[in-house]
């Protein structure tokens, strides 16, 4: 019955599943290139026992937090006044593909031409003389609060979050907008009432995936995170190739801890979204 | 009033940084404190330009493993979105809901436990390896675009063909494949977007044997050479974009000789 499916389950298996598992055999001790060690759990308590990682792990969730609700806010406020212009206008709104296409590298670059110390947003201060030193531009990036790293996701995350929200917009049934006005709604509480409640469920998995991605993503820490606190990615990457291979362990150990966490968040997140969801539409 | 406003933050937020990176690759001596170019000729973009070697090595070998990506997780993806569509079994939905996990997983804790077994098997640092992994990351969206495809087209289509007398072969070449096309169309783009976009897996599986265009990126970017920076970044606006017009153009072409639009 499942030979349809071979050609996914097998690479599925064989390759990610496979790939996850020698991630937590190795965070264990087990399969590693100087033959194994454990099974044990230490590399686990030595990872979880650091003060240095209990900060950027907070530090993870902190930038991930707030460019994917920045994204999700401002990308499903974006669709909505996309989606209100006359059809005519709406063509013009391609341009939000920008977003989408660059890869989050070239974002890392325009990041920096704009906000670097002595980028354009500097020139621009220069001119009004407002800043007249490169000194005197408040810095944005490496200030160690990750500002860059959340422009950067959300310069990614808007475009799509709007991708997201504007596909359930075009399918909207405007007639329905038209009976709440009818019977008396306002414009607000038609949004709110008629028009939020069918884009949560799009504002969620946009949300959910913005979110993980930022989590566990290496090029934006590589190119705009400060090294302190450092993003978890960061970590990994630090200990795997440029420290001793004996701790190699504890960098598979952080990348199992993430994968768990990535998967009680997803759990928790769609739970918690549901019952919140349910008790608004039985009104 | 409203519709200005969101026009103005559309250009601002998406066609201002194309604009200022045109201005920036046209002329590479643009920096602090100027607010626009100081000297603006073509004359800058040439100097850029002077040893295309490498980056044009760059950008075909990014090409030629995104374009193999696609391919890859168009065979992983066919049969297994087709049975999906249409059959019904216990535990149907958490397989769905499994299937799709790669592309939500952080790429990091899969592919590191994989680069010492890759390395054993001769599958790192050569192109086999970098489309492998990249297929695991991409095949997702693939899986995703033609199951919901199949779903939408049901299973009558091809009945008809196999009662017509079609073998199972030619009915899924000639009537369920076009129907199909723009469903492929989609799932590949996005499929290309990711492995094209991709810095960590093709530098971690392909270790540096393997050029790609964001590895070319990479050093550019905390370099000073603006201009080379944003030249590049151009490219990979463009070349996705030449991409998903021709195939546009291509598939609107092949149904309307087809009648089918």
């Amino acid at each position: 019955m499942a030979r349809p499916l071979l050609p996914l389950l097998l690479p599925f298996a064989g390759i990610f599943a496979a790939g996850l598992c020698l991630t937590l055999c190795q965070s264990l001790g087990l399969f590693l290139p100087l033959g194994s060690t454990g099974p044990t759990p230490e590399h686990y308590a030595t990872v979880l026992g650091s003060a240095a990682m209990q900060r950027s792990f907070l530090f993870t969730l902190y930038v991930s937090l707030v460019s994917a609700l920045g994204s999700v806010t401002l990308g499903t406020g974006l669709g909505y006044m996309v989606w209100k212009l006359p059809a005519r206008l709406r063509q013009t709104a391609v341009v939000y593909k920008v977003g989408l296409i660059l890869p989050h590298v070239a974002v890392a670059f325009l990041v920096l031409l704009y906000f670097g110390q002595t980028g354009l947003l500097a020139s621009l201060l220069h001119r009004l003389g407002l800043a007249p030193t490169p000194q005197d531009f408040p810095q944005v990036l490496y200030a160690g609060d990750g500002l860059g790293m959340i422009l950067a996701y959300m310069f990614k995350g808007t475009p799509f979050a709007m991708l997201m929200t504007l596909a359930v917009l075009f399918g909207f049934d405007t007639r329905l907008l038209q009976t709440a006005a009818m019977l008396g709604a306002g414009r607000f509480h038609a949004f709110r009432r008629v028009t939020l409640p069918r884009l949560l469920p799009a504002m969620h998995s946009a949300f959910i995936i913005l979110f993980l991605y930022a989590f566990g993503a290496f090029d934006i820490p590589f190119l705009l995170g400060e090294s302190r606190p450092g993003m978890l990615a960061m970590r990994v990457y630090d200990i795997y190739f440029r420290k001793d291979l004996t701790e190699r362990p504890q960098a598979m150990a952080i990348l199992a801890l993430m994968f768990a966490f990535t998967a009680l968040f997803t759990m928790l997140y769609n739970a918690l979204a549901r019952r919140v969801d349910d008790r608004g539409r039985k009104l | 009033m409203s519709r200005a406003l969101t026009l103005l933050a559309l250009a601002v937020l998406f066609v201002l940084p194309v604009a200022v990176l045109v201005l920036q690759a046209a002329a590479p001596g643009w920096r602090y404190p100027d607010l626009v170019p100081a000297d603006l000729s073509w004359s800058g973009l040439a100097q850029t330009l002077r040893h295309p070697a490498p980056m044009l090595t760059a950008l075909a070998s990014s090409l030629g493993y995104s374009l193999a990506t696609v391919l890859a997780t168009v065979a992983m993806t066919m049969a297994p979105a087709r049975f999906l569509a249409h059959a019904s079994f216990r535990g149907k939905h958490l397989l769905e809901g499994l299937l799709l996990t790669p592309a939500l997983v952080p790429a990091m804790t899969y592919s590191m436990g994989l680069h010492f077994v890759f390395i054993r098997l001769g599958l790192a640092d050569n192109v086999t390896g970098v489309v492998l992994v990249l297929s695991i990351a991409g095949y997702p969206y693939m899986l995703r675009s033609l199951t919901t495809a199949c779903v939408h087209i049901g299973r009558d289509y091809r009945t008809c063909a196999l009662n017509l007398g079609a073998s199972p072969w030619r009915a899924f070449l000639q009537v369920e494949l076009p129907l199909l096309l723009p469903a492929l169309a989609a799932g590949g783009s996005v499929v290309f977007l990711v492995a094209f976009s991709e810095y960590f897996l093709v530098f971690l599986i392909g270790g540096g044997t393997v050029p790609s265009f964001t590895g070319y990126l990479f050093p550019v970017i905390t370099s000073s050479n603006r201009g080379l920076g944003a030249l590049v970044t151009l490219i990979f606006l463009a070349v996705p974009v030449a991409l998903f017009l021709t195939l546009e153009v291509l598939l609107g072409g092949y149904f309307r000789r087809r009648g089918m639009r």
